[in-house]
């Protein structure tokens, strides 16, 4: 099955050279070569059949009614040994924590920018900063709960943070899913390894929501708010709300009345302590953001405000992930805790600054340009694959509003097998692991990784033809 | 979690006049927890309108096939009927899903184009296709609030229906199609009763089902009644049998008939079976005494001291019920009856709505 396996220059997770895995994937590598086509055939059907009954699927909008599709699966494993894992903890936590301390700053003392460490025009001109959250005081100064971080390792091997998601991010769902399915057709790999358990990550978010309940209450009313069945994440929305137990709402399920937040029930309203959001700030409250929202609930912002509800996460958390601030966290990380960035970031050219523009116009064949709020891999360029009339088209885009894109060199992401018809091909992969912020910060052991099905492809999102893999974090050999 | 110990001395004086020692807040918050009789937690209106649903849609997709089913074997069994009267046989089965017409525009056979009517047809929104369709949309609504084996049970059906191969299928054998509904549907019924709580949302599975059950043989009798008293005297003793058979078997009660009425096939032993026996979970009145008594189980915990309109109507049909005479109905006339029970079901699931639904 691996005959023929090209590593093409790239870093490869599972070999060191060609026929050679590495350590830590040697008895992975062992059985799965020694497994005919036909039996792994088996498990791949085994899987989708699974997927497709437990409906675990999300909605693709390619033309005016959405599409539900199963998220392609990917059944090789992509492990991580224990020692890197420290590293990435080490490196995610500061990270999160730094993160925290720049969205309390931002909408308080703003010491950052008087401090001229970020240039405060970047910080108004970004379209998430929320005036309406100055001088809010937030429920234990948490903003982030909740932030996914992508990863993507070099031709050098290193890991290095591509961005970080602060407002609603998802996938957390696939993650335990993914696991699921893997301990019921592949059980003989899996027991071959020490795979750290992941399955607490419910548990661990709940304690979150709970901690941040702003009356003190032993049980406070929990909620998910989703945008509704049509959302490509309904999946997770009703998936998470299932493993902890708590309410999934809608916003036409919410009511405020008096400055608090209540659900509509059966025998009347009940209040609302907690909100765990997967709805956007500018959606969430069409009296303070878009007047067209259905989604929200008119005066949520208010209760908020008045300290009678928590959001998870805080309202303006936008500014944190914006990916021209995004080149100054390490400056963040230096400027609140003292601290060299553990985990470094991509190279990246800030368009709103004229030298970078300029060399970003100049380069555009080999560059990345993203556009600064798009997620979902939409609104970007890949420079070295475009045509030129493309490259022309996104340099005028570039040169209307260049506060609104950045450029990064291209990094050839690392690759892992990947089964293509009957036998193992590379594809690029990416890693995004959860972490909590509450009480303490808890860096889930595992995460999404996701994968380019196409070849060459280095675009991950499930929205562009992607897939995802089970990621294995391996306890460490010393107890 | 640290937890100071209660019992641990404070550093600062003790007041003196603390004799018996006072359960301190801490300690009750503890206890409490433990509680085994929980208030019980409110359930979203939003939630509730779509357990209902959800389970009104499982239930008529079992009717549909079931009706389906007997009435393409018993005209099998009849074999070449006069097309009129097939005609008829089809139509009714319409008549029976509230259903007026077919699409005029299709050519091909009246056999042929019913149950791919009544099956597959996106434009007919009572469609097994569609039926489940709106059943699993419901369900994804509340994914949260029902078991992972109803769920996967109802996505399984869904695909059956919704998987390229599933005409191919159906073509192949119509029969084996229509078994593999009936059996998801009573198999997610099941499942509801026995990994469900049986709380407020559960009472919803409940009345829903039996509201639509009550319904769909209302209007079964309905339409059988007066195509058969009329047909009567043209039939030959063994066809008219075959035909009270086949309203039987669309209501999946020959069997208990049978043990009831040995060898006995008269409509109105039939119509009485099915409209007032006691204890077949398949005849209107057991199916009202349960509607109701999921209401009342709804309303007490909602409401406990007052009677909700839709709990009234469900309460007067089931004494109605419960005390009514064969030749009474006849004397007004069983349509009309019927009519009225199906008129009473209307009325109480709009009551449901306004009390529960829309908040």
């Amino acid at each position: 099955m691996f005959q023929n396996y090209e590593a093409d220059g790239l870093y490869d997770e599972m070999f060191e050279s060609p026929g050679c895995p590495r350590a830590h994937y040697a008895p992975a590598a062992g059985k799965l070569a020694a497994m005919g086509r036909e039996a792994f055939r088996r498990r791949v059907r085994m899987a989708d059949v699974s997927f497709r009954n437990q409906g675990i699927t999300f909605t693709v909008y390619s033309d005016q009614r959405g599409v539900e599709k199963i998220f392609p699966f990917d059944l090789i494993p992509r492990i991580v040994p224990a020692d890197e894992w420290e590293l990435l903890e080490r490196g995610l936590t500061q990270r999160i924590q730094a993160l925290n301390l720049f969205c309390q700053d931002i909408y308080h003392g703003q010491r950052i920018l008087r401090e001229r460490i970020i240039p405060a025009d970047l910080i108004y001109g970004a379209k998430m900063f929320r005036r309406e959250m100055f001088h809010v005081d937030v429920p234990k100064n948490i903003y982030i709960h909740i932030c996914g971080t992508d990863l993507i390792r070099g031709q050098d091997g290193k890991y290095y943070v591509l961005e970080d998601n602060g407002r609603t991010p998802s996938g957390v769902s696939y993650v335990l899913e993914n696991r699921a399915v893997m301990k019921r057709v592949f059980p003989s790999i899996f027991s071959e390894y020490r795979v750290r358990a992941i399955e607490d990550y419910p548990f661990n978010l709940l304690q979150v929501l709970r901690y941040v309940a702003p009356v003190h209450s032993d049980d406070p009313n929990i909620a998910i708010l989703t945008p509704g069945i049509y959302n490509s994440a309904y999946f997770e929305h009703s998936f998470l709300a299932r493993q902890m137990g708590v309410e999934l709402v809608e916003g036409r399920d919410l009511v405020v009345e008096n400055g608090f937040v209540y659900m509509r029930t059966t025998s009347g309203l009940r209040r609302l302590d907690v909100i765990y959001r997967r709805v956007d700030d500018d959606f969430l409250d069409p009296l303070c953001f878009r007047p067209d929202s259905m989604l929200g609930v008119p005066g949520l912002m208010n209760a908020y405000r008045l300290g009678n509800v928590a959001l998870v996460n805080a309202v303006g958390t936008g500014v944190g992930d914006d990916k021209a601030i995004y080149p100054f966290v390490p400056d963040m990380i230096k400027f609140y805790l003292g601290q060299e960035a553990i985990l470094p970031n991509v190279p990246t050219y800030i368009c709103a600054r004229e030298s970078d523009l300029k060399y970003t116009l100049e380069n555009l064949d080999k560059l990345v340009v993203k556009s600064t709020n798009e997620s979902g891999g939409y609104g970007m360029l890949m420079g070295h694959q475009a045509t030129r009339s493309e490259r022309d088209d996104f340099a005028a885009k570039i040169k209307a509003d260049p506060r609104n894109f950045i450029a990064q060199p291209v990094v050839q992401l690392s690759q892992c097998p990947s089964l293509c018809d009957d036998h193992f091909e590379g594809r690029r992969v990416d890693l995004r692991p959860y972490i909590l912020y509450g009480e303490k910060v808890i860096v889930m052991p595992g995460g999404l990784t996701r994968v380019a099905l196409r070849k060459g492809s280095l675009v991950v999102n499930s929205s562009q033809g992607g897939g995802s893999k089970d990621t294995w974090v391996l306890e460490s050999e010393e107890e | 979690m640290s937890v100071v110990p209660s019992d641990m001395p404070s550093l600062s004086p003790t007041p003196v006049q603390s004799v018996s020692a006072p359960v301190t807040p801490k300690q009750k918050s503890e206890a409490s927890k433990f509680y085994v009789s929980r208030p019980p937690r409110p359930m979203l209106a939003r939630d509730a309108d779509s357990m209902y649903w959800m389970s009104r849609y499982i239930e008529r997709s079992e009717h549909i096939a079931r009706i389906l089913l007997v009435n393409s074997s018993l005209l099998t069994d009849v074999g070449d009927l006069a097309p009129a009267l097939q005609m008829r046989q089809w139509q009714s089965v319409m008549t029976i899903m509230h259903q007026q017409d077919l699409p005029a525009e299709d050519p091909s056979p009246l056999e042929q184009r019913v149950p791919y009517f009544m099956a597959f047809s996106p434009e007919n929104p009572n469609s097994l296709f569609n039926v489940l369709t709106r059943a699993r949309e419901n369900a994804r609504a509340i994914r949260e609030n029902i078991s992972s084996e109803m769920w996967e049970n109802l996505n399984t059906l869904y695909w059956s229906i919704h998987a390229d191969d599933a005409q191919h299928r159906f073509v192949d054998s119509p029969d084996d199609f229509y078994r593999m509904i009936m059996n998801g549907s009573m198999l997610f019924q099941g499942l509801t009763d026995q990994t469900l709580a049986h709380d407020q949302a559960w009472n919803f599975t409940q009345v829903a089902k039996y509201l639509e059950r009550i319904d769909v043989t209302c209007r079964l009798l309905e339409t059988k009644f007066s195509i058969l008293r009329a047909a009567e005297v043209f039939l030959e003793t063994p066809l008219r049998n075959i035909h009270w058979m086949a309203v039987l078997r669309s209501c999946c009660s020959i069997e208990s008939y049978r043990r009831n009425n040995i060898g006995d096939m008269d409509p109105l032993r039939l119509a009485s079976f099915l409209l007032l026996e006691k204890s077949f979970p398949r005849s209107v009145r057991y199916s009202v005494r349960l509607a109701h008594e999921a209401v009342s189980a709804i309303r007490s915990e909602v409401n406990p001291r007052t009677i909700d309109p839709a709990e009234r109507v469900l309460g007067r049909l089931d004494a109605q019920l419960e005390y009514a005479e064969m030749a009474e109905i006849l004397e007004g006339g069983m349509t009309a009856y019927l009519q009225k029970i199906q008129a009473d079901v209307a009325e109480a699931a709009i009551a449901l709505q306004k009390a529960y639904f829309l908040h």
